[in-house]
């Protein structure tokens, strides 16, 4: 094509459009970079800074950044690597992650993330923070023990179901995703069907009693890591 | 001579913490003995709060080794709350197979892997080596029996609720896969040298029970009241049924309750010195009203059993005692034997059913707020009851594990054995054992009894009456 | 030559992590070659009797007892392993810590509905070891060498460990082998 520009990842030079990002060239030529609050349908928003990489020596969120002809880019360094793994450790350590009874688990993208980086335990302090459930919603459940911020609820929401459901409020360590009703998610315009309600990485936003419907061994990444399909695509 | 205390930690050979204290008295004679839970957890006030379709999940943590156990009564209880009363047939017989996978694995390991040293090399045999690996380097044919038995309930349980321990196949309302037929052909191949097994193990309980019963009749033997599921038609059945209580001759307490109720037949008691709470028949009081659980009751309580191995060893046990119930404590390593057996066969009978291949997995039914879920699990009766609210959030939890209905028994039986072998006598560690082994004859799984788990190893201190230690024998 | 000594033990655990060591199954006949087995559950050696190559660890501490074991096992041990997400993150029993530790006791000893507790006492006999506050990982207790996740890891898992360990090899894990639940 004519108006396609080459850029290199971890040595490797790849095609990629003027109007794609980082991450968005690196899937189509094959090449996982690690992602957590980017998900394809929905606007990248730079927020969990999984993706990093090192972009002609600057550290820079993949999904957010445009390509631009020549750039030089490093994914797989090992510097990268640990700041990925301190990132997934944090996140881990500030939430109650009971992997081990979350209806999510062998399914969840921040525990395939951790599976990825061959994380046996985290590095930092547990903090055992003190959160809430919400299962105020006939059929949608809102566990704030799992969440990892990501805001792809808050913005399924908005973009996808055209709502307003859910939004991120507070600062810092008190950071957390509220919802638009008076009280609580049953008060709310959420549906099960919204986009909203499947779009979570991990097990914080559920429907409802469908919780171990898929056998061990069936479930995403039992099999293969997470990035294996996109890198199954790789020429 | 002053007072002295003996302390027995930790127990060692049975599943969980826990420790024996003996106190002897001037003349050194054995004036209280008490096996003490050591541990708590705390699981019927964490589980609030969480989602219904969590509990089987979540509460099979109480315990590492019968987790099946946990997952199937949590799943049972939470069949009430979405108001399925009747599984489709595969649901049904899928949650069975995995229960009789967990039934012949736990009754094995128990058997060879902790109990055999005790019968093979004697109670007074050297400590070092009276253990599993003793038993591996003795007698290896014995040991590889134990290990493939245990692999075979164990690849049965993985196959149904995709792993081994603590998986998630029984889902409120139904079970979340069926059995392959390349699974299915697979057990099959084993199932007549499992039963060949069984029938070895049998004898083996049955010979040593037999040739030691002068001993073993005054081994920490009481007489007791006896509590299990029974069938409608009074059978024996571990995945369902209602309640029965029988007096130590035989005699119904009360006889096909619908567990629903339990609460108004069953209460426990609490003591300060154990996390484990005591539970007694509610009309018999707390001094009266306790009772045996576990694969001795299970024998006692029942008409029958349907299986006719099982049956046939069955009445061989209770010709001993002229039909009436057997309440020998060492006799539970007997009956334990009935029921592997029992269970084995049961395997070849669910694996020969194409019910197994079906698809059907999953019945609905009306939301209702609270249920009770009970199921005889290798060590006895358990009970899960749970509230749940308009929200799907468990508000009220009560557990009362298999182990913690043998309480009130496992004291009886380590003060039994206390007063017979250490009143006047030197302590030496083979006396220490026989404690154990009273205590290892219920198979206690004290992780469960506190809903916790863990090890449960021994320590003896003498100490005079001023609390100084004077002497202190370790097991080591 | 002597072979290396192994200790295992169950903290606040469920003692499913080993259930999952005996998961090896036939396995288990190679390892007593390799091994001998100090202090265990599935012996009678009730405390550590020498230096041991390797410390098996299940489950966090819950209690003054749990934290005693553990500096036993760390004191004894040249390479100790925290196995089982109870042991490397708290698991199941942690989930107490963000409720009152008088909840719990309450719940269990005074409001159950099968309860019968007229004085209302709960269990604090000198003979029953106190409560932690909270449940603690074991890493937040002594140090760690290895951590083995899982509930439980799978015999394969602690197999492939325990190999790597003995023959002097790093513990390179499989993803298949790597997991939290």
């Amino acid at each position: 094509m004519s108006d396609s520009i080459t850029i290199t990842i971890d040595g490797k030079e790849i095609e990629a459009r003027p109007e794609q990002t980082i991450l968005e060239a690196a899937d189509a030529a094959g090449v996982y970079i690690p992602r957590l609050c980017s998900h394809p349908d929905l606007k990248p928003i730079g927020s969990c800074r999984v993706c990093v990489v090192l972009c002609d020596g600057r550290p820079q969120a993949a999904c957010v950044k445009p390509v631009m002809d020549g750039m030089v880019i490093e994914n797989e360094t090992p510097a990268i690597l640990q700041h990925r793994k301190n990132i997934i450790d944090m996140m881990f350590v500030e939430g109650n992650h009971f992997c081990m009874f979350c209806e999510k688990s062998g399914s969840c993208e921040l525990q395939a993330l951790a599976y990825r980086f061959g994380i046996t335990a985290p590095q930092y302090p547990f903090q055992f923070p003190e959160k809430e459930i919400d299962a105020s919603h006939p059929d949608v459940m809102l566990d704030h023990n799992r969440c990892v911020m990501c805001a792809r609820c808050v913005r399924a929401s908005q973009e996808l179901d055209g709502k307003n459901v859910f939004q991120s409020i507070g600062r810092g360590f008190e950071r957390k995703i509220g919802v638009n009703g008076e009280r609580a998610l049953g008060d709310t315009e959420m549906e099960a069907t919204d986009r909203a309600a499947e779009l979570c990485p991990v097990g914080c936003v559920v429907k409802k009693r469908v919780g171990f419907a898929t056998p061990i061994g069936r479930r995403d990444y039992d099999a293969a890591p997470i990035g294996s399909n996109i890198e199954g695509e790789r020429s | 001579m002053s007072v002295k205390k003996i302390t027995i930690e930790p127990v060692t050979r049975v599943e969980g913490h826990g420790k024996v204290t003996i106190l002897l008295d001037e003349s050194g004679q054995v004036s209280q003995a008490r096996l003490h839970i050591v541990e708590f957890r705390g699981f019927e006030r964490f589980i609030q709060g969480r989602p219904y379709w969590e509990v089987p999940v979540l509460v099979q943590r109480l315990c590492g080794i019968c987790p099946v156990s946990h997952h199937l009564a949590a799943a049972k209880a939470m069949d009430g709350i979405v108001g399925v009363d009747q599984l489709t047939p595969t649901a049904e017989k899928i949650r069975r197979l995995m229960h009789y996978g967990q039934m012949f694995q736990s009754h094995a390991l128990h058997f060879f892997h902790l109990v055999s040293p005790d019968l093979l090399f004697g109670f007074d045999a050297d400590p070092t080596e009276r253990n599993v690996i003793g038993v591996a380097r003795k007698f290896p044919d014995l040991a590889v029996q134990g290990v493939m038995m245990r692999k075979y309930g164990q690849e049965i349980i993985k196959a149904t609720a995709g792993k081994k321990i603590h998986g998630t196949g029984a889902v409120p309302g139904g079970v979340n896969k069926n059995l392959s037929s390349a699974e299915r052909d697979e057990f099959l191949k084993e199932i007549d040298q499992m039963l060949a097994w069984c029938r070895g193990s049998l004898k083996i309980a049955k010979d040593y029970t037999l040739e030691h019963i002068d001993e073993l009749a005054d081994f920490g033997s009481f007489d007791s009241n006896h509590v299990s599921l029974v069938r409608e038609d009074g059978a024996m059945d571990l995945y369902h049924g209602n309640l029965r209580a029988i007096t130590k001759d035989g005699d119904n307490i009360f006889d096909q309750v619908d567990y629903q109720d339990y609460f108004k037949y069953i209460a426990e008691e609490v003591k300060s010195w154990s996390y484990m709470k005591f539970p007694f028949i509610s009309e018999l009081g707390p001094e009266n009203g306790w009772y045996r659980v576990g694969p001795l009751a299970r024998i006692n309580t029942c008409d029958f059993i349907d299986t006719p191995e099982a049956e046939a060893a069955r009445k061989d046990f209770l010709s001993v005692t002229d039909g009436k119930p057997n309440n020998i404590t060492m006799a539970y390593h007997w009956a334990r034997m009935i029921e592997l057996l029992h269970s084995g066969e049961k395997i070849r009978e669910l694996l020969n059913d194409s019910d197994l291949q079906g698809d059907d997995l999953m019945a609905k039914g009306e939301r209702r707020g609270e249920s009770v879920g009970l199921i005889e699990a290798p060590r006895g009766t358990l009970f899960h009851h749970y509230k749940v609210d308009e929200n799907d959030q468990v508000t009220m939890a009560n557990l009362i594990v298999s182990t913690t209905n043998n309480n009130t028994p496992m004291n009886r039986a380590v003060e039994g054995v206390a007063r017979k072998y250490l009143s006047g006598a030197e302590i030496t560690e083979g006396l220490l054992n026989r404690v154990e082994v009273a205590i290892r004859a219920y198979d206690p799984c004290l992780s469960c009894a506190t809903h916790a788990m863990g090890r449960m190893p021994l320590v003896v201190e003498l100490e005079n009456a001023a609390g100084q230690r004077i002497d202190r024998r370790v097991r080591d | 030559m002597s072979k290396p000594r192994i200790a295992t033990t169950s903290l606040a655990g469920c003692f499913g992590c080993h259930m999952s060591l005996l998961d090896i199954d036939e396995r288990i006949l190679e390892l007593i070659d390799l091994v001998d087995f100090d202090r265990s559950p599935v012996d009678d050696i009730k405390h550590i009797s020498q230096r041991c190559a390797i410390g098996l660890v299940e489950g966090g501490c819950c209690n003054e007892e749990n934290v005693n074991v553990l500096r036993e096992f760390r004191a004894n041990c040249d390479t100790l392993i925290a196995f089982g997400d109870c042991a490397t993150m708290g698991g199941i029993p942690a989930l107490r810590n963000n409720i009152p530790l008088e909840e719990c006791v309450d719940e269990a000893y005074r409001a159950g509905v099968t309860v019968h507790n007229p004085e209302k006492i709960v269990p604090d006999d000198p003979e029953i070891p106190l409560l932690l506050d909270k449940v603690y990982p074991c890493h937040e207790v002594v140090k760690i060498d290895c951590f083995l996740p899982g509930c439980p890891p799978s015999a394969d898992t602690l197999w492939t460990a325990l190999t790597a360990l003995l023959s002097g090899k790093p513990i390179e894990l499989p993803y298949e082998l790597l997991k939290y639940d």
